[in-house]
């Protein structure tokens, strides 16, 4: 399917909720808001003509001004489509909820995203750290303003 | 540390034990600067340029220098990498397991002192001598190959400057 294509099926069945960013790209970019993140998820996996059977990326991103955003890049091999959808968490309490049962790709990024970033993933199957030491009890390291042991911020140029 | 290391001690206080001892010393030395064995042991990009060191084209074997496979058969070390507080502590069991004299390279600027990662970086530690002890510091990213073997050429100038009567200083206690 085309852009156009994958836009049109996903606005017909999401409406308002879903917001598409303008952009040159060569893949669709959509926010899809949080009530509707599930289904949606569930909807690219399952639906015949989507089929988005693959999930090769799932990201956390902390802005500069305080949001955090949770960026999932599915792919369909099937269809040889791609898309990317992103969904804006709460900044004081980023929670989500699990898409790991859906995709199971998506457990190791989840508790990736929950070790680096703090972003909660509600019914997760395992969240337990995945990437830093043991004894790491520093917080969230890829937290915007984070400072930590040894650590040493780059100068201002 | 047992009474056989304080012996080269004890022998060179007895008149003419001095030309025992910095005999000895020679043969040793030359035996051991000849013959370092490295650990096979890469961390990141690193490894690859002391690959090519090790390949025929640079051939560390003219220096009698083989890659071992373990720790245990190993004289030297090269920390070739981006060590990160995680892998630090298999380094630091790996410089442990290593039979005594054993030498260590910090290959790179992120073994030397974080390199690239010294900003802003939560994850690598600023250089591997924190960990344990370093021989010799090689600067580059990556370091080429040459200065890998200059390198060993000034090590090999090191051990052979060493005394039997220093052995009682324990080298791993730095």
């Amino acid at each position: 399917m085309t852009k156009e294509q994958i836009t049109a099926r996903l606005k017909d069945k999401f409406g308002p909720e879903l917001e598409i960013v303008e952009n040159n790209q060569p893949e669709p970019y959509f926010y899809i808001s949080m009530a509707k993140y599930y289904e949606l998820c569930s909807y690219a996996k399952n639906d015949p003509q989507l089929d988005f059977d693959f999930l090769f990326q799932l990201g956390a991103v902390h802005y500069p001004d305080d949001r955090f955003e949770v960026a999932l890049c599915l792919c369909s091999h099937e269809k040889n489509h791609k898309a990317v959808v992103k969904v804006r968490l709460d900044h004081d309490n980023p929670e989500t909820v699990t898409i790991s049962d859906i995709w199971k790709a998506a457990n190791w990024f989840e508790r990736e995203a929950m070790e680096l970033f703090g972003i909660g993933f509600f019914g997760h199957p395992d969240p337990q750290p995945l990437l830093l030491y043991d004894d790491w009890d520093y917080g969230y390291p890829m937290r915007k303003g984070w400072t930590g042991p040894d650590f040493v911020p780059m100068p201002e140029k | 540390m047992g009474i056989i290391e304080k012996v080269p001690a004890y022998i060179e206080r007895l008149p003419g034990g001095g030309i025992v001892t910095t005999s000895m010393d020679w043969v040793l030395n030359q035996s051991r600067a000849s013959s370092l064995w490295y650990m096979l042991f890469g961390l990141a990009c690193c490894a690859i340029e002391m690959m090519a060191a090790g390949a025929s084209r640079y051939d560390f074997d003219r220096f009698g220098m083989i890659f071992r496979a373990s720790p245990r058969q190993a004289d030297l070390m090269f920390v070739a990498g981006t060590v990160t507080h995680k892998m630090s502590k298999r380094v630091k069991l790996l410089y442990e397991q290593m039979a005594e004299p054993s030498y260590v390279f910090a290959m790179g600027g992120c073994a030397c002192n974080g390199g690239p990662f010294y900003y802003d970086c939560y994850s690598v530690l600023k250089g591997i001598d924190q960990v344990i002890p370093v021989d010799i510091y090689i600067p580059g990213c990556p370091p080429r190959p040459e200065s890998l073997m200059e390198g060993c050429l000034k090590l090999q100038e090191k051990i052979k400057k060493e005394k039997m009567s220093d052995w009682a200083s324990d080298r791993k206690e730095v």
